[in-house]
């Protein structure tokens, strides 16, 4: 077979240089690569062709384990209902999020669900989505003036407000204290409206704060929190942890650092196993579970009925503060999410 | 029959013939997979985001080529926009005097990666790794980590650097128009002026070069500014486009362009390399990365795929580079 298909090209040109041969050699190479490409492709050419499309899109990172509970509630969906749910992470990369709802647009997908990355960064794309008649859904950071149809989520502005609340409330902190802000990615849209929120009730009373930056792996975010707290230990009244995996480092961080569960008030957000597991310990006071799967879910659903001409005029809020007796329900659902 | 195959020799003998072969190869992979990949508003959607990034694969290029690599050109990307929406919330600025302030910023930058480079003999990796996080870091200290709003300028410069135009039903955006007039004069640079050989000759064997009177130090200088400023060029037309000033801007995209450029033919050894081979580099990445979500690949694989895609690539490139050089 192969024999032949040499013959094939060199047949008509048996007078050529060697030159001539091999540059009609790499030709064939290539149309050969071109077909092995395509052949693999091929089978799955009509793929999903008769399922309704609704795009899901994240600006959060697959690393961080809040997504895949976001995550779990888009597939369960797609189970459930039978429909083609097709998914990405942007890590904060506007233009690469901006890109993918456009594609979603080009694919002529049913409905489309989307976080927001900074405010004001999805107005465009959203109003083309509507151009061609595609609802879009924003589900846990909000963006009023972005002219999506409805939001599923928490309000990170209220949700700053209830840490700050609660520390105040619990007598944690006062006037002139000090208290220190961890966040994975600083100028994140929930880092932004969760710290507008704080600002609302500790500015008033004259508690400062700093934000650190933490990252997003595991290990350095253990090494950086470790650090500053060593350095700062003596004036650090509270803790606020503006994102789940800073919170959900807190025990890791205490222990190396020697800090006893309890000594250092500690609030935040509770959508890992991790944090569930420290409010049960008493390294964390109370923790902000974010409803992750039922968002998803829920925001899909909605999408679906826009698709369907039925208005989404409303949006759904979600969001729970924990404490150590609430502990253990939220750590089960987590736990079963993460067995399935 | 000897022109056509004089044609066709000139035409394998090339070094963007590879990379070529496998632009076209995944354009028929993803049409196949996806009709709707080649459609007019998908091509609209795609030509958006790959000026940007091209313009700092082509400053790359040139950089790459004369034996050196830069990788700040993310943080400056996102750097740049925060320096100029900054100045012009603040009422410092006018945004024109803004973007002249971030690009002279982006010279200082680039002068200051070239002259710690060639003066002091530090490598590109470890002074441009440095200069990453101290430009990075600048960006979250000026901001307080806060975007910048970028919503409000009404501005002739807007309009010049990323204005909205169509073509029947094709969106094409000015910056596309840039990215092709820099790719031409740099293109023109490389191959027909003694600039160019001055660069190739920089990287190929900067001995050499030195000794037949090359401004190698200088060369190389230029080139880190000129990098630099075409990195904040792109974080600026980017910044207007998508309506974000984000001081995370760019993160990661140095190892992009620099996937890029290798995949389009340049040398990381420096020495040898094309803006055209570049713009085919450009458009593989790019079409992979708008390919894989228009198919669907989930979320979770999404990076499985953009490395494999890499690795594969870069092997079927050596491959058929070799098979090319020894004339089979």
């Amino acid at each position: 077979m192969r024999t032949l298909v040499r013959l094939n090209y060199a047949a008509p040109f048996g007078l050529l240089s060697e030159k001539g041969k091999a540059i009609l050699k790499a030709i064939g190479l290539s149309l050969r690569i071109l077909g092995i490409i395509a052949a693999f492709f091929a089978p799955v050419a009509s793929w999903a062709a008769d399922k309704a499309v609704y795009y899901w899109v994240s600006h959060g990172s697959p690393t961080d384990p809040v997504w895949t509970y976001f995550l779990q509630g888009a597939e369960q969906w797609a189970k459930d209902t039978g429909n083609d749910v097709r998914t990405s992470f942007h890590s904060g990369d506007v233009p690469s999020q901006q890109e993918a709802i456009r594609a979603a647009i080009s694919a002529k997908a049913r409905g489309i669900v989307t976080s927001t990355p900074d405010p004001g960064s999805l107005t465009k794309v959203i109003a083309d989505a509507h151009a061609a008649g595609i609802p879009v859904i924003i589900m846990n950071t909000e963006d009023k003036t972005s002219g999506r149809d409805a939001y599923v989520g928490g309000d990170n502005v209220a949700i700053g407000q209830r840490w700050a609340q609660y520390l105040v409330d619990h007598n944690f902190v006062k006037k002139g204290d000090f208290v220190w802000m961890p966040v994975e990615v600083p100028g994140a849209t929930y880092q932004v409206l969760e710290t507008q929120g704080i600002d609302t009730v500790f500015k008033p009373l004259g508690v400062t704060y700093e934000i650190t930056e933490a990252k997003l792996d595991q290990a350095e975010i253990i090494t950086r929190m470790s650090n500053y707290l060593t350095a700062n230990r003596g004036k650090i009244k509270a803790i606020i942890g503006l994102g789940d995996l800073v919170t959900g480092s807190i025990k890791r961080v205490f222990d190396q650092v020697k800090v006893k569960p309890g000594e250092i008030p500690v609030v935040g957000w509770g959508n890992s196993i991790d944090t569930a597991q420290e409010v049960l310990d008493g390294y964390v006071n109370a923790a902000m579970w974010q409803d992750p799967q039922a968002t998803s879910y829920l925001a899909l659903s909605m999408a679906a009925m826009a698709a369907s001409g039925i208005p989404a005029g409303f949006d759904v809020s979600v969001g729970t503060l924990y404490e150590k007796d609430k502990a253990a329900n939220y750590l089960k659902i987590m736990q079963g999410s993460g067995q399935k | 029959m000897g022109a056509p195959i004089s044609l066709l020799q000139r035409l394998v003998a090339r070094p963007e013939f590879g990379p070529f072969v496998l632009l076209v190869a995944g354009m028929v992979a993803f049409t196949i997979r996806s009709p709707t990949f080649l459609s007019l508003g998908n091509i609209s959607n795609f030509l958006a985001f790959t000026p940007e990034l091209g313009m700092i694969a082509l400053g790359m290029t040139l950089l790459m080529i004369s034996g050196e690599f830069d990788l700040s050109v993310g943080s400056v990307f996102g750097f740049a926009p925060i320096v100029m929406w900054t100045l012009y919330n603040a009422q410092i600025a006018s945004l024109e005097i803004g973007f002249l302030i971030a690009i002279a910023i982006a010279v200082v930058i680039g002068f200051a990666n070239g002259w710690l480079v060639t003066r002091l003999k530090i490598p590109s990796f470890l002074v441009t790794l440095g200069m990453l996080l101290v430009v990075r870091g600048t960006a979250l200290y000026i901001t307080s980590g806060f975007p910048q709003r970028t919503w409000a300028a009404n501005s002739l410069l807007t309009t010049i650097l990323v204005g909205e135009f169509s073509v029947g039903r094709l969106r094409i955006h000015t910056s596309l128009l840039w990215f092709i007039l820099f790719a031409v004069i740099l293109g023109y640079v490389l191959t027909q002026t003694k600039a160019g050989n001055w660069i190739q000759a920089s990287g190929g064997n900067p001995e050499a070069a030195r000794a037949r009177g090359v401004h190698v130090a200088r060369t190389k200088v230029l080139l880190f500014i000129l990098t630099a400023v075409m990195s904040a060029y792109a974080g600026i037309t980017s910044s207007i486009r998508v309506s974000a000033a984000n001081p995370n801007s760019g993160t990661q995209y140095e190892l992009e362009v620099i996937a890029m450029v290798v995949i389009g033919g340049t040398a990381l050894s420096g020495g040898r390399g094309t803006i055209i081979g570049t713009v085919i580099g450009v458009l593989i990445l790019r079409m992979m990365q708008n390919g894989i979500i228009m198919i669907g690949v989930p979320g979770l694989a999404y990076n499985i795929f953009i490395g494999a895609i890499i690795l594969i690539m870069m092997a079927l490139h050596s491959w058929l580079e070799r098979r090319h050089r020894a004339g089979t």
